[in-house]
């Protein structure tokens, strides 16, 4: 009996109170030799129903799910954000200075620019008064830092012969090199831009560690203050993301469950906290079904020695401004559920009276 | 209608019965190929209760444990009533085809 009043705790205390003592005499007597875990399952799935009141509404479940899914996705994102904290500091100049001679040593770097944080607003440290402009409307300016170093002039040697000896002093120091990539653009040249010219852009990614460089060159210099080749240095994602974000995500879609269930039982047969749930789900949503088929499609284009951070995958901080206003339509309708206490359950049980 | 919902209703249908009632009579009315379970019964009486074709009766204590009877409302007995005769009409046409496919067997 103890085994199913604890699994009873899945069902809302109204319901317990109500219908507890009714439901365990039933498992009890019904009690089937051999399959506790499938009765213990079919509990904790209509509990979890009956948590969500309206038991003549079919798509109740729906609008719940949905509602605990974007939970949980948000959830996981900032989980995998505090997990970012455990990464280790950008390279210092030191470090930096010490694998463009591992990596590039034929090429004089006059431009050397270490990253402030593994995480900037416009290259800079984030500052707390940086936080309206990143709510809106420079969320998408909030990026992963990236150590720069820089070469210009006339390049010791033709540019796709510097990639090939990077490449090849890549994997001689034990770092994983991935397949090129090569853009081009045309632009135009002449005092009067009458010439068109093809410029392109060679790129490669190698990871060492929780390390990543890339290496980056531009042929032709149509500008004398362009450089021929680029060195980046970043952090990759720290193994702590994936199980935080995977805890997070669950203990998000779980409490989200239970916040909706709560709203959806004190609500039902009124509109307004209704339309905020709608309101909500479609800002946030909206622009979460955009970007995560994007961002899937764009990791699938090219190699990644490191994926995106999790919330790229949601458009934040980008379209943060949505995800500010979906909430504050969602504190809205909570409240708005508050606004009438008392028991709505509508159960056939002795007392309490269908209610129309 | 959902089995599990016709078969409840169905069981409910020659007199007011208690849960593990309606879980006995759903397995015997099925010959045991349905077997309900309590998180089913349960989620199924509240939407049924709702939608206004199934209500409380009474309660009574056996042997110190609670039994709640179930009973069909009028509306229960019509909705059971129509969708028994929408199986029918489905079971009548397809025996109709299958003797028409296969005389010798029909």
């Amino acid at each position: 009996m103890t085994r199913y009043r604890w699994l009873l705790r899945a069902y809302p205390r109204a319901y317990r109170s109500a219908r507890g003592e009714e439901l365990v005499g039933v498992l009890l007597d019904a009690a089937p030799a051999g399959r506790p875990i499938r009765v213990a399952a079919n509990l904790v799935r209509h509990g979890l129903r009956a948590r969500l009141g309206r038991p003549a509404s079919r798509s109740v479940v729906t609008w719940a799910a949905l509602t605990a899914v974007i939970c949980g996705l948000f959830s996981a994102a900032a989980a995998t954000r505090l997990a970012w904290e455990t990464a280790r500091p950008m390279p210092d100049r030191a470090e930096t200075v010490a694998l463009l001679a591992e990596v590039a040593p034929e090429h004089s770097f006059t431009d050397i620019q270490v990253a402030p944080a593994l995480f900037t607003f416009y290259s800079q440290k984030v500052t707390r008064g940086d936080l309206p402009m990143i709510l809106f409307p420079d969320g998408g300016e909030y990026e992963q830092g990236a150590g720069t170093a820089n070469a210009y002039g006339a390049p010791p040697m033709p540019v796709t012969e510097a990639v090939t000896r990077a490449e090849e002093r890549l994997r001689d120091s034990g770092w994983r090199v991935y397949p090129r990539l090569a853009d081009g653009y045309e632009s135009c040249t002449g005092k009067y831009c009458t010439d068109m010219v093809t410029i392109t852009t060679v790129s490669v990614e190698a990871r060492r560690g929780d390390t990543i460089l890339g290496v980056t060159t531009t042929d032709p210099l149509i500008e004398p203050g362009w450089p021929y080749l680029t060195v980046t240095l970043r952090r990759a994602t720290p193994p702590a993301a994936l199980p935080a974000g995977v805890a997070g995500g669950l203990l998000g879609a779980a409490l989200a469950w239970l916040l909706f269930g709560w709203a959806s039982r004190r609500s039902e047969g009124r509109d307004g906290p209704t339309i905020c749930l709608g309101v909500t789900l479609l800002l946030w949503w909206g622009p979460t079904a955009l970007a995560l088929p994007a961002m899937v499609s764009h990791h699938r284009g090219e190699p990644h020695p490191s994926w995106h951070p999790f919330w790229e995958w949601l458009a934040q901080p980008a379209l943060s401004f949505l995800a500010v206003a979906g909430a504050l339509s969602a504190l809205l309708g909570l409240g708005l559920a508050m606004r009438r206490p008392g028991d709505t359950l509508r159960y056939a049980s002795p007392g309490r009276a269908l209610r129309g | 209608m959902r089995e599990p919902t016709f078969l409840i209703l169905t069981a409910l249908a020659d007199g007011p019965r208690h849960g593990y009632g309606i879980l006995q009579e759903v397995e015997t009315v099925s010959k045991g190929q349905v077997r309900l379970l309590p998180g089913t019964l349960y989620t199924a009486l509240d939407r049924l209760a709702a939608e206004g074709l199934v209500a409380h009766e009474r309660d009574e204590r056996v042997d110190g444990r609670l039994r709640r009877y179930y009973r069909l409302t009028p509306d229960g007995l019509a909705a059971l009533d129509a969708e028994a005769a929408r199986l029918h009409q489905l079971a009548t046409a397809a025996r109709a085809r299958l003797r028409a496919y296969r005389p010798a067997t029909g």
